[in-house]
């Protein structure tokens, strides 16, 4: 019985709630690589729904339809069983991450850029020199990410070709 | 309504057991045509016997397995709710049966289930689970290759297991609660690098366009509920950099082979889906359910029979000792507060300015100040600014320009960022109060002695010790007070609320988010002539807070306020108005909290009247599940004195 009306009372915050703004729900441009990703990004995130949605979000905390990171769904979008494409991981990494990225490479280190080097193949003790370049070259990279992400992993792989320390890393490629 | 059915101690029945057997031959002739053919069917009825006479069914893994729940006089049902999921037609309530038709399907490579596969890598943890158990024998039951799972298993490259837990977020209510999902970390995986893990996340699957009705529908389980393994960097954006919620990490104290089952388990539930309950089968139940089968010995759903609140079952996780390590993840709103607090007074100036108009950082007076702390400085602006501008859409767009401004500005500074400490907006949840409460208090009404025994299902006030929770912020869930006044000769229902939640959110020139206050229920009240007599109220309010440091912290807030009421008491038996309320919080010291407020409301509707009511209460903490109150409460010729001594549990 308590459950009951604790349901009740929790419905009845949601319909005020959901009341109160009722906005026109606009989509949400896909900008990334080939297989879609761009949907996943949040650019529009709070704004782009009602209220009522994002209520029903985390009631739920369902933000993403199960298709795409869905356990064994087969293939769909960018993803095999709920995993990306191993050719797309970086890409998607950089799209998705691009705000986080800009600031780390501006600051010269942080987690989002460590892990971006991390699945470019850059080892651990090379990774210092590379985060050293991206600051080094900031203008260039967020201008080559601005036009397409893509163009951003591509503009730090061949930088990363032609920077002495990290040379090595290229060749492997 | 998903009320589960209470579990009762095990019983054997062998009478069904035997109808059992019968069920399992009947399954066997069935599937002679198709599945039997391929295999080895003296073996297969081999294997059913030995598995029968070992009691298989009855075992408490293929029940965790198989999410059986005991039924509430005899057998069981599964809380599984999607029928691929069963090998056997009747596998939702028979233990037996369904593991007879899981080995008969296991002698075959026909495809089955929601993920298309043969049945032995559907259902990879059930028959790694019976070839232990029955010890197969490859040559006449030959083991599938399975390259899809094992392709799955091996991109993990999963070495722990850890509990996400995103703190409360008070303005969708909602997710007030907080959430639990599991990250999957992986081998040679550093704090730097952990964002690229894959979790295993429980949510009600939605359509996209959903309106109004999807907040009842996730509450009374009308959505399915999916497992999914979305990267850890898109959950920390939701929680960290969207809706600015600190995270709490918690690692499981997990062996390879604990790991190992818990994957396979995950990948099992790729066939399943369970309907979505936002209070009982919610996210946190779901990852329970997946820890035990990591660890059948462990029961850990049978602790939450009615409800599951995600700190809760963070608690119990830490308490059973499987807790390895716990760490932090500060939301870009903490960072943000606690990078400011460590700045002078001249820094905070320029980061104002600077979030205004990133020209001012051209200005020799901010080049004055240290290259370290100019630095530190814009990166706090920046942070702010991401905050503002993140998922913003065309409003976010100045923000994030201004963003691009001071970020090629920092990239021209060679320094390396001041590391300072960043201490969680929300302390480690595990270790604050139980969610639920009960109180004993005695005190006097007027003239009137009373005895009280008060109960909340949940969760915490504004009074309540803050450690674990939100700051500021009251949620209470289904309260209710109940008292025996001396003069009177029964005990009375005194108040009685289903929610009442205060949001206060301290402004200053970065943060500026309403406080904003909801209440509804019943109290009692004196009016006119009318001595304890029942009322029922709503009462909601809009307003702003200010915090500052004077003795300890204060919190000062100002609301408007709403409100009708509805009883005999009142001539046409309802009055409806409006009016403020102020107040103030304080504490004094880490133990002991102060809580202050006025109100004056005035009625033009209905019993045309005005109220002034003010309340002053105190709360001293004795230990993490014990506190003591003294409250006082005034309205118009109406006095009330409260000494409780509060437990959680």
């Amino acid at each position: 019985m308590m459950k009951r009306v604790l349901v009740i009372s929790v419905a009845l915050l949601f319909g005020l709630q959901a009341g109160f703004v009722m906005a026109a729900a606009t989509g949400n441009p896909d900008t990334g690589p080939g297989c879609g990703l761009g949907k996943l990004a949040w650019q529009n995130y709070p704004h782009q729904k009602t209220i009522g949605v994002q209520v029903l979000e985390s009631t739920t905390n369902g933000t993403f339809g199960s298709t795409t990171f869905g356990i064994s769904s087969g293939t769909s979008g960018c993803t095999n069983d709920g995993q990306f494409w191993a050719s797309e991981k970086t890409n998607i990494f950089a799209a998705i991450n691009f705000d986080n990225l800009a600031q780390d490479m501006a600051v010269g280190q942080g987690e989002h850029l460590a892990s971006l080097a991390t699945l470019m193949g850059i080892p651990a003790d090379q990774q210092p020199a590379f985060f050293a370049m991206t600051q080094e070259r900031y203008a260039y990279f967020i201008k080559a990410g601005e036009s397409s992400p893509t163009a951003m992993v591509k503009a730090l792989n061949d930088a990363s070709a032609t920077q002495p320390k990290l040379a090595k890393v290229s060749l492997n490629k | 309504m998903g009320f589960r059915s209470h579990r009762l101690e095990p019983h054997k029945s062998f009478r069904f057991v035997f109808f059992c057997c019968l069920t399992a031959v009947f399954q066997l002739s069935a599937l002679s045509g198709g599945a039997a053919a391929t295999g080895d069917s003296s073996y297969l009825t081999e294997l059913i016997e030995r598995a029968t006479a070992a009691h298989l069914a009855d075992e408490r893994e293929w029940h965790v397995l198989l999410h059986y729940n005991r039924n509430l006089f005899s057998g069981f049902t599964s809380m599984q709710d999607d029928p691929g999921f069963f090998m056997a037609p009747d596998g939702k309530t028979n233990p037996q049966a369904e593991l007879a038709a899981t080995l008969t399907r296991f002698f075959s490579d026909e495809l089955v289930g929601r993920s298309k596969q043969p049945a032995q890598c559907a259902f990879v943890a059930r028959y790694h689970w019976l070839k232990d158990k029955l010890q197969f024998d490859d040559r006449r039951l030959p083991a599938q290759p399975c390259e899809r799972f094992w392709r799955w298993f091996n991109e993990f490259n999963a070495e722990a297991i850890s509990v996400i837990f995103p703190t409360g977020f008070m303005n969708n209510p909602a997710s007030m609660f907080g959430h639990t999902f599991l990250r999957i970390d992986a081998k040679g995986q550093t704090p730097q690098t952990r964002i690229l893990a894959y979790t295993i996340n429980y949510a009600a699957d939605v359509p996209p366009n959903a309106g109004l009705e999807y907040g009842f529908k996730g509450v009374f389980g009308l959505y399915q509920g999916n497992f999914s393994t979305i990267p850890y960097y898109l959950k920390v954006q939701e929680y960290r950099d969207i809706e600015n919620r600190d995270i709490w990490e918690y690692q499981l104290d997990f062996t390879e082979q604990q790991v190992r089952r818990l994957l396979m388990h995950t990948w099992e539930m790729g066939n399943a889906y369970f309907d979505y309950f936002f209070f009982d089968e919610n996210c946190s139940f779901h990852i329970l359910s997946l820890i035990e089968a990591a660890e059948p010995s462990i029961h850990l759903l049978d602790r939450f029979p009615f409800y599951s609140i995600p700190v809760d079952t963070v608690r119990l996780l830490a308490e059973s000792g499987l807790v390895r390590e716990v760490v932090s993840r500060p939301s870009r709103s903490t960072l943000v507060r606690r990078k400011r607090e460590a700045m002078n007074q001249e820094e905070r100036s320029w980061l104002n300015q600077l979030i205004r108009d990133p020209e001012a950082l051209k200005s020799e007076h901010f080049r004055s100040l240290s290259l370290d702390r100019q630095a530190f400085v814009l990166e706090t602006a920046s942070d702010y600014l991401l905050m503002r501008g993140s998922g913003a859409g065309a409003e976010g767009e100045p923000f994030r320009e201004k963003n691009k401004a001071i970020l090629s500005a920092r990239s021209q500074m060679k320094v390396a960022p001041t590391e300072i400490p960043i201490e969680p907006y929300v302390k480690r949840p595990d270790l604050g109060h139980g969610t639920s409460r009960i109180g004993f208090g005695a005190g006097w009404r007027n003239d009137r002695a009373f005895e009280e025994i008060n109960v909340r299902a949940a969760y915490q006030d504004l009074l309540d010790p803050e450690y674990g929770y939100t700051p500021n912020a009251q949620i209470e869930l289904m309260s209710l007070a109940v008292r025996h006044y001396h003069n009177e000769s029964q005990a009375r229902l005194e108040r009685f609320s289903p929610l009442n939640m205060i949001s206060l959110s301290p402004m200053d020139s970065l943060f500026q988010a309403p406080s904003w206050n909801l209440n509804l229920g019943m109290n009692t009240i004196n009016f006119g002539g009318c001595q304890l007599c029942t009322n029922g109220y709503f009462n909601g309010g809009l307003g702003g807070a200010v915090e500052s440091h004077f003795v300890g912290r204060q919190i000062f807030y100002a609301m408007g306020q709403v409100e009708a009421d509805a009883s005999k008491a009142y001539e046409d038996n309802y009055r409806i108005g409006g009016g403020a309320t102020f107040g103030m919080l304080t504490n004094l010291t880490d133990r002991w909290k102060l809580w202050a407020s006025g109100t004056y409301l005035r009625f033009p509707l209905g019993d045309k009247s005005e109220d002034f009511r003010w309340f002053v209460g105190q709360r001293f903490t004795l230990t993490t599940n014990l506190a003591f109150r003294v409250e006082y409460n005034h309205r118009s010729h109406d006095n009330d004195v409260l000494a409780t001594l509060q437990m959680y549990f």
